[in-house]
């Protein structure tokens, strides 16, 4: 009993971490999903092109990938490039804090990528009568955007944004790659060290519980945009 | 006195010219039905008065003031005045569909007020309301100002699309085919509000296929064939005697809309 109170102590630890990984990137990710779809629709080439190259990279090499490249590139940068002011491996045997931002800024800038295709998706299928609509009664370009499409447009894509934010939150367990002490971290530690290995499963009936909560939560919002068709 | 002027309006696609020149004016109260063949050029030029294309060339005059002018080279500014002298009513409506019937008719006063004054007071929101609500009684929707856009029939969202062009009191309204998406049961209850819009103050220019609906509303009516005004008169001289060959084929039907 003892025990196992022990285990999910810690497990609630890795938790925390591994939520705050998720709300965070959520806060940061949304956003900056959103610019950068503006990005890959403008007629401008300067921005478009280079934004639909990164998408590119950020969604066709694996995430683990991008932890690790965020986590190590500055200190190889440190020690390769600019050896004068060699600072040594400024970020790999640094706090707990450094590792979660690496990992968080991993986070952020792969599900922006992800979310801006799926605000580009929603985005370009509004029909061009609700901006022509909008044009004719004297509205900015910013007011169209803000006060007729957006709405849509968040009506349309919460189902495929659900599906990532639910992905989301069961990705958190990558950083533990870095060292992050999040969920699956805390649950190996007990197998490597005391051999157990339930807290695994434990720790799986923790994102199964927050994913429930989150799936609640998703139909709670469409529900709400229930009341008009777009 | 003319009240609206068009010169010489053109506008190309790419290598295709739908507009090759066209020229009417119009006076202070007066309704021109726009008639012809799909394809002839009557959208692209409603869409043209009312900026959503921008004609390569030609002049669009208001009273007194040039809104518009185009000479082929650099494109033209569009000023918001201009823009909000022109209303449009969609074949499709357009409603916005997450905001109510009411909201519909408010939203771009409230905006517009909004940037005019940095905030909008109370005053300001219940003379916009009233305005609304006045507009709702006319086309005859007053208990469905609560309702949302999927909740009602087609014909109801075209009145209350025409209810939301009015609200900002456009100097000339104009219709695009406004009953083509309709059932043809539905189309009676719109075409009676239009007329009903008619008074000498109010210039309307309506695109439509319902010639008898034309024949009946309007004072003067263009017949557009392949990007040029062939014909333009009274409803008695265009549809009564009719002067030119593609005129009368187009009105016996022999360009039928299929």
């Amino acid at each position: 009993m003892e025990l196992f109170l022990e285990v999910c102590s810690k497990l609630a630890n890795g938790f925390i971490t591994s939520f705050l990984l998720f709300a965070l990137t959520l806060i940061f990710a949304l956003p900056l999903g959103l610019l950068m779809s503006f990005c890959t629709m403008s007629k401008k080439p300067y921005l478009r092109v280079p934004m639909k190259l990164i998408v590119w990279v950020l969604r066709g090499t694996p995430l683990m990938l991008q932890i690790f490249a965020i986590f190590y590139l500055p200190g190889l940068l440190d020690l390769f490039i600019w050896p004068q002011i060699n600072t040594g491996w400024l970020w790999l045997d640094t706090t707990f804090t450094t590792r979660f931002i690496a990992a968080l800024v991993a986070f952020v800038i792969n599900y922006a990528a992800y979310f801006s295709e799926i605000y580009r998706g929603g985005i370009e299928s509004i029909s061009k009568g609700q901006y022509e609509a909008g044009q004719v009664l004297g509205l900015t370009k910013r007011q169209v955007f803000f006060k007729i499409v957006l709405l849509q447009v968040v009506k349309r894509i919460i189902p495929p944004m659900s599906n990532e934010i639910i992905t989301l939150i069961k990705d958190t367990s990558l950083a533990n790659t870095i060292a992050v002490y999040e969920l699956i971290y805390q649950a190996k530690e007990f197998m490597t060290v005391e051999g157990l290995i339930w807290p695994l499963f434990l720790a799986g009936g923790f994102y199964l519980l927050f994913v429930g909560l989150l799936t609640i939560i998703f139909g709670k919002i469409e529900k709400k945009l229930d009341y008009f068709k777009a | 006195m003319s009240f609206l002027e068009v010169k010489n309006l053109r506008k190309r696609f790419g290598d295709i010219e739908v507009l090759k020149g066209i020229d009417f004016s119009l006076k202070k109260g007066e309704v021109l039905s726009i008639i012809g063949s799909s394809g002839g050029g009557k959208t692209t030029l409603l869409r043209c008065l009312n900026f959503l294309e921008t004609a390569n060339e030609g002049e669009i005059i208001i009273g007194d003031k040039t809104v518009f002018c185009a000479n082929g080279t650099e494109k033209p500014t569009v000023s918001l005045e201009a823009q909000l002298s022109f209303g449009l009513v969609f074949q499709q409506f357009n409603l916005f569909p997450q905001y109510s019937v009411i909201d519909n008719l408010m939203l771009a006063p409230k905006l517009r007020a909004k940037s005019q004054k940095g905030k909008i007071d109370q005053k300001t929101l219940d003379a916009i309301r009233e305005q609304a609500e006045q507009l709702l009684a006319t086309v005859g929707l007053t208990e469905k100002a609560n309702a949302y856009p999927c909740q009602l029939s087609g014909g109801q969202q075209q009145r209350v699309a025409i209810a939301r062009a009015l609200m900002l009191s456009p100097d000339i309204l104009c219709f695009d085919e406004p009953t083509s998406a309709l059932d043809p049961e539905l189309t009676g209850e719109v075409l009676r509000v239009i007329k009903s819009l008619k008074d000498s103050e109010r210039t309307m220019i309506i695109v439509t296929h319902e010639m008898e609906f034309a024949r009946n509303v309007s004072d003067r009516v263009i017949f557009i064939a392949d990007g040029l005004i062939e014909e333009e008169g009274t409803p008695e001289e265009i549809f009564l005697h009719p002067k030119k060959e593609k005129t009368k084929l187009f009105l016996s039907g022999g360009h039928s809309e299929i």
